[in-house]
């Protein structure tokens, strides 16, 4: 009875202890968990961007755990994924005669002062408005030009931050979306970011060097403007050009998105993107409007959306098997953010 | 099983008392927390160390008008999501001080408190998602009350914290603090 009632005691004082402190861990811990449901209008797996790959069916995303600790100045985070989206279709994998570590980051930084910090590792890349995780985008599929672009960049930068409005990086990195460089830490990168006005917060990047086509640079512009409470606007473009004129794309995605009530908000993604001449080939070039809604309670956001591309060289197929201008999907996602 | 009960009964009833705690309202319906301490010190020792305590802490609080006994002073306290046995950011609650002195005996009261969610970038770090604060008094709809809820709770479990640890930077005299003693062993005799 006496050993009953300290357990008892003890756990209660222990339970009005964290009641009563702000419940801060060393440890930071969160991650998603994301699902959905496409239909392609044609029952084919039409459109060619990231994820949200599989007709008719009700498919897995991705389980997304992230864990970060600061001591000091130092600072850690390691961020693993597991599904589909998790892993084949955004890191290297065993399924894809990659190494299968489930790693979307795993960088160690240090704050040498308030303004001026370093960071070694693999990272996710700070190229391009869309990111992997599903909890980072407003649409739940992805644009051309995410698709197209790096996922990660494996390296070294050095961040410095002039004012809270602008800040400069520059860093040496691996090629695009590989754990281990093949042909030597070959590319380097750079970010401006001005924060002209609050709310507003421009984004100019390049990254020159190894990527998975060969060698290339790429030239991104990434800029969102909280306008008014209620209405979003941002707007992505972005040119990448391969050596010796071997190929590359540019494109451009406006993203206007308006709270229509507390919980729900409606988006567009209006896009177009061309891939470039190569000599007497020309490059093919799509558009693709997208019409998607956020509706929110706590972590779940319920993402439903509609999306219309056309290509007029016609590399969709219709219902019949046929070459096609145009496809279209509707999707349903639930992406739980904890 | 009969104790496992208990001790989740236990459990449960300090975790509702605990959740009782709330904001109380100003004359605006603004949510206020308020205090006013009797028997402190003198009042020119009260000013100086509520001053020493704003320049401690000066990265998440900024001085915006003061007099010879009072000022008024703007914060930012970051409210955490707790998941199992850790943690993460889920937002910052800016707030509005004011502290005014007399001879022996302060107020404080801590206002205007307005919620910016973060969110993860693609680097996993939690980043505010919007400049637009939203008043921590809104109603909140259906869908979102839940969560507003732990919210406001987390902001009150952190001004509390911040008004014990402001009295106590207020109760005590830096320049009579006492250095700790040290024990020192000798093995030469025994």
């Amino acid at each position: 009875m006496k050993k009953f009632l300290t357990a008892i005691f003890s756990i209660a004082s222990t339970t009005c202890a964290l009641a009563q402190e702000a419940s801060t861990s060393p440890l930071e811990f969160s991650g998603s968990v994301d699902t959905y449901y496409k239909y392609d209008f044609a029952k084919k797996s039409n459109i060619p961007t990231s994820f949200v790959s599989d007709h008719n069916s009700v498919s897995l995303g991705m389980i997304d755990l992230a864990l970060k600790k600061k001591t000091g100045k130092a600072s850690f985070v390691g961020e693993i994924s597991f599904g589909p989206r998790g892993q084949t279709q955004s890191i290297p994998d065993a399924a894809n005669g990659g190494s299968s570590f489930h790693i979307q980051n795993l960088y160690i930084n240090y704050d040498f002062s308030d303004k001026f910090s370093m960071t070694a590792g693999y990272m996710g890349t700070f190229i391009g408005y869309e990111v992997i995780s599903p909890v980072g985008n407003f649409n739940y599929s992805t644009s051309y030009l995410f698709t197209n672009g790096p996922f990660q960049n494996a390296g070294i930068k050095a961040t410095y931050k002039f004012s809270d409005k602008v800040s400069l990086m520059a860093g040496l990195f691996n090629d695009w979306n590989l754990y281990s460089a093949t042909r030597g830490v070959s590319s380097i990168g750079g970010q401006l970011m001005i924060s002209p006005v609050e709310g507003w917060t421009a984004y100019l990047n390049v990254l020159s060097g190894a990527d998975p086509y060969g060698y290339g640079t790429i030239e991104d512009l990434t800029t969102s403007y909280q306008i008014t409470k209620a209405f979003k606007l941002g707007l992505n473009a972005a040119n990448y050009d391969m050596a010796d004129d071997a190929g590359g794309y540019a494109g451009v995605a406006l993203y206007p998105q308006v709270a229509v009530a507390e919980a729900v908000t409606l988006g567009l993604r209006g896009e177009y993107f061309k891939y470039k001449d190569v000599g007497a080939v020309k490059g093919t070039s799509y558009t693709g409007v997208t019409l998607t809604a956020n509706i929110k309670s706590g972590g779940l956001t319920f993402i439903p959306e509609v999306r219309l591309d056309h290509n007029g060289d016609k590399p969709f197929l219709n219902k019949t098997g046929g070459a096609a201008p145009n496809a279209g999907q509707f999707s349903l996602a639930a992406v739980y953010a904890f | 099983m009969k104790y496992r009960l208990i001790l989740l009964l236990a459990f449960f009833s300090f975790k509702l008392s605990a959740q009782q705690k709330q904001f109380s309202s100003d004359d605006n319906g603004k949510f206020v927390y308020y205090e006013v301490v009797e028997k402190a010190a003198a009042r020119d020792s009260l000013v100086l160390r509520a001053n020493n305590f704003i320049d401690l802490y000066k990265k998440t609080i900024k001085k915006q008008s003061a007099t010879d006994t009072s000022f008024i002073a703007n914060g930012v306290m970051v409210i955490d999501k707790t998941i199992l046995v850790a943690s993460h950011p889920s937002g910052e609650v800016k707030y509005t001080l004011t502290f005014e002195a007399r001879d022996k005996k302060y107020r404080f009261w801590l206002t205007d408190f307005e919620y910016i969610p973060y969110g993860r970038d693609r680097y996993s770090n939690y980043v505010p998602t919007t400049k637009i604060a939203t008043p921590l008094e809104k109603t909140p709809g259906k869908l979102s009350a839940g969560a507003w809820k732990d919210v406001v709770e987390a902001a009150y479990n952190k001004t509390e914290k911040f008004a014990e640890n402001f009295k106590k930077a207020l109760a005590t005299n830096q320049n009579e603090k006492k250095p700790k003693k040290i024990n020192t062993i000798s093995t030469k005799k025994w």
